[in-house]
């Protein structure tokens, strides 16, 4: 009893102190700014507002008369629509390929998986420069496509899918065959349900990939009007004379639709983090 | 019908990763640019020459003074090189009679530990020892200067050296497992006494690509901590709380009392705490009684979320959270600090010891003696409960619990039993999880830069990745940011084929 109650105490505690620059946040985006001008580890408003989300979310004032050109509300719209985009077409994607590379057989297979397991090693950063190269080419500069289609290929996600479908029975596709069900059915009814964990996962990865990706986005686009929260945020807080309480304010809303997808798909996320080794 | 199936993803693949891997390997042979003017040349190897090389400093002497000689400065040169080809042998053979348990790996390891200290000892009292006002900062001013890397070395050759004596199937005999740690103590030797003739006849070509190289490397001290509190928190969360089942009656019945209990209190102690005018006493005490009653609720679960929660949440937005924490004026980081010290000088004063004043604490991001130390404090709280966590968490729940019951029985300890089987056994992970953590730490630090510092002061903060993207938006020069990259890529491959090589694998089942 007396262990149990240590044991749990510990945690307890270490909770609290991850939790705490979190918390600490939170506070901040409730504190008036002169307050926050005044500094101080204090977390709870001597004087609690509001204002400062509604402020947020309409017009940012600067000093006086003068507004900030910034839409905070856009930037929320564009992450989202951006990752869920990205996450589609990733898991969209990558669960055909890796049909092809786990259930068909073909020639050249294991040389053409040989070859995206190989550019696994390759480092972000390499493929970062030619590839903006590239969309300079295309013109896809400043635009959303230019974000979400580079991105949604994904040679990782076709080897974690690639690894749960060989991990699901056979026979029942062979069933399936039987009975004579194209691979299209075969694929959609009968491989995709039952790689379910393993799309789940891959799609948080992407999906939370894709929400927090800065350094692309940032190299990619100039016009504000399709930046999202990651690059957003950056310009919120470099942008002249905008207040810190604001900024924890833009801050909150950014970590909370990750944390209610964490808390909610965490399950998922463990096992396949757990499975496929790590990334993300 | 492959192809179908095949095709989408495959095009995307072939266009966005393949082509570009080899358009950049053929950029760092160019002059490429992004601006329209200039022609595309190829340049051969000269991107990398300017990157690694070094030239002769403008009106140096041909001759150099070592050991009461006058040599050819060429000679230095060879000599310092030579020196850096064996230290970096030496590097591998450790890992490999590590690995390989050659005979007397172990004592190899007490070599190394001896040169951690030695090195560790050397930071701190050179600078000590320097004539100009004595007192007691003395022992402190090699923070501030190019001691702090040295002594942080000296720490993680240590730590390095612990963990080679502590191999418990090597052997204490002497034998060739010594070697490579008599080789890196004999090229560190030569290293120093070779480093002023070398660098007044030299200089190298890019300075800051070395110097931002030694803040990536810094960055990584974040790595072992870590690591370390990850296999913590790990040990911690390795079992269920015994808390009954919520399927039994009696114990739901428990469970449920507790939870309510807990929350109870929570809103008793904020309400107390406002009322008494405490209200961050009171809040913090509430924050705890709630994280008790979400534990007796979802049992590790909760624990494990709130863990996890800063890997998952890292981004510019938690970058964003830390600039305001380290913020010098009115960052509640340094208010804590200050207001610590302030209490302990009160204390101080009451039996009579004048500790004197703290006039504000540490500058963190605004000073180039503790920008990186910053990042590094940073970088321990988004790591350590993060995918390390859960990887030594599935490998110690994958773990037989026979051995740990027969040692128990033996009446060893639970340090004995952690250390003579827990930590033998998760050595293959702890092996992953490190390599791991080093090919994402040569790759890391852009973002932090960026948000929190562009790369200040003083260029403290940048990392090799925050210099690619300089060089692409500033200089615009892409072939010389692609020739980074593949320097970048060479030190990954390294570290990705030692993983190979060396590790056994981890089989983690979930």
């Amino acid at each position: 009893m007396g262990r149990l109650l240590l044991r749990f105490t510990v945690l307890c505690l270490l909770g609290l102190l991850v939790a705490a620059p979190f918390v600490w946040m939170v506070g901040a985006s409730f504190k008036t700014h002169a307050e926050v001008e005044r500094g101080g580890a204090h977390i709870v408003p001597e004087r609690l507002t509001l204002e400062n989300y509604p402020k947020l979310l309409g017009q940012i004032p600067v000093r006086g008369d003068e507004y900030l050109d910034l839409d905070f509300g856009r930037w929320y719209v564009n992450s989202f629509f951006i990752a869920l985009a990205t996450t589609l077409l990733t898991v969209l994607t990558s669960a055909m390929a890796a049909y092809a590379f786990s259930r068909l057989r073909w020639k050249g297979r294991d040389t053409v998986f040989l070859l995206y397991l190989a550019t696994m090693m390759v480092p972000g950063v390499v493929t970062m420069i030619p590839n903006f190269q590239i969309m300079v080419w295309f013109g896809f500069v400043n635009t959303y496509h230019g974000l979400i289609i580079p991105a949604a290929f994904s040679a990782f996600g076709t080897f974690l899918l690639r690894q749960f479908m060989l991990s699901i029975p056979p026979s029942l596709d062979e069933a399936a065959r039987i009975d004579g069900a194209s691979h299209w059915r075969i694929f959609w009814d009968v491989v995709m349900p039952l790689a379910r964990p393993g799309v789940i996962a891959l799609a948080i990865i992407t999906f939370l990939a894709a929400y927090q990706s800065f350094f692309w986005p940032l190299i990619m686009l100039n016009d504000s009007q399709y930046f999202p929260l990651s690059v957003g945020l950056l310009e919120l807080d470099t942008g002249y004379g905008v207040q810190a309480e604001l900024v924890m304010a833009a801050a909150t809303l950014t970590v909370i639709p990750l944390i209610v997808i964490f808390v909610i798909f965490q399950k998922f996320l463990v096992r396949g983090l757990q499975l496929g080794g790590v990334k993300g | 019908m492959a192809l179908a199936f095949l095709m989408p993803n495959l095009i995307g693949f072939l266009l966005f990763t393949c082509f570009p891997v080899l358009l950049s390997l053929w950029m760092a042979f160019t002059n490429w640019s992004l601006r329209p003017i200039q022609r595309t040349e190829f340049v051969g190897l000269r991107n990398f020459t300017d990157l690694l090389g070094v030239r002769t400093v403008e009106g140096a002497p041909a001759g150099v003074g070592l050991a009461g000689f006058v040599v050819p400065r060429s000679v230095v040169l060879t000599l310092y090189l030579l020196a850096v080809a064996v230290l970096l042998a030496a590097v591998v053979g450790l890992f490999w009679a590590n690995v390989k348990l050659w005979r007397g790996s172990r004592s190899g390891g007490v070599i190394v530990a001896l040169l951690g200290v030695v090195m560790a000892v050397l930071a701190v009292a050179l600078p000590a020892a320097s004539p100009d006002d004595q007192g007691p900062a003395m022992l402190v001013r090699f923070w501030f200067g190019p001691g702090q890397g040295v002594f942080f070395s000296g720490l993680v050759l240590l730590l390095a050296g612990l963990i080679g004596m502590n191999r418990e199937d090597g052997t204490w005999r002497p034998g060739l497992g010594m070697a490579p740690a008599g080789l890196l103590a004999a090229a560190m030797a030569t290293l120093w006494w070779l480093h002023d003739p070398m660098w007044t006849a030299y200089t190298p070509r890019d300075e800051r690509f070395w110097h931002y190289f030694y803040n990536t490397l810094f960055l990584m001290l974040s790595i072992p901590v870590a690591i370390a509190g990850s296999l913590g928190l790990a040990l911690l969360l390795n079992q269920q709380l015994p808390l009954g089942a919520w399927r039994s009656r009696r114990t739901a019945m428990v469970r449920v009392t507790g939870v309510t209990l807990c929350l109870l209190l929570a809103v008793l102690t904020f309400g107390i705490g406002l009322w008494q005018g405490w209200p961050n006493v009171g809040l913090l005490a509430a924050l705890v009684w709630a994280i008790a009653s979400l534990g007796i609720a979802f049992n590790i679960v909760t624990f494990r979320t709130i863990f996890y929660l800063p890997t998952f949440t890292a981004g510019v937005a938690v970058f964003i959270l830390w600039k305001e924490l380290y913020n010098t004026e009115h960052g509640p980081i340094n208010a804590l600090i200050v207001a610590a010290v302030d209490g302990l000088a009160y204390l101080a004063g009451q039996v009579g010891v004048d500790m004197g004043g703290l006039d504000g604490g540490p500058q963190w991001l605004a000073h180039t003696a503790w920008a990186r130390p910053a990042m590094v404090i940073m970088g321990v709280w988004i790591a350590i409960g993060g995918t390390t966590m859960l990887l030594y968490l599935a490998a110690l729940a994958n773990m037989p619990k026979e051995l740990l019951d027969a040692a128990a029985v033996d009446g060893a300890g639970p340090w004995q039993r952690f250390r003579h089987i827990t930590w033998p056994q998760l050595a293959p992970t702890t092996f992953f999880v490190s390599v791991i953590a080093i090919i994402g730490g040569f790759q890391g630090g852009f973002e932090q830069a960026r948000v929190m510092t562009e790369g200040g002061p003083a260029g403290s903060t940048t990392t090799l990745s925050y210099y690619i993207f300089q060089m692409l938006f500033t200089d615009l020069n892409l072939g010389y940011a692609a020739a980074v990259s593949w320097v970048l890529f060479v030190m990954i491959f390294i570290a990705t084929a030692i993983n190979w090589t060396f590790g056994k694998g981890v089989e983690v089942e979930a």
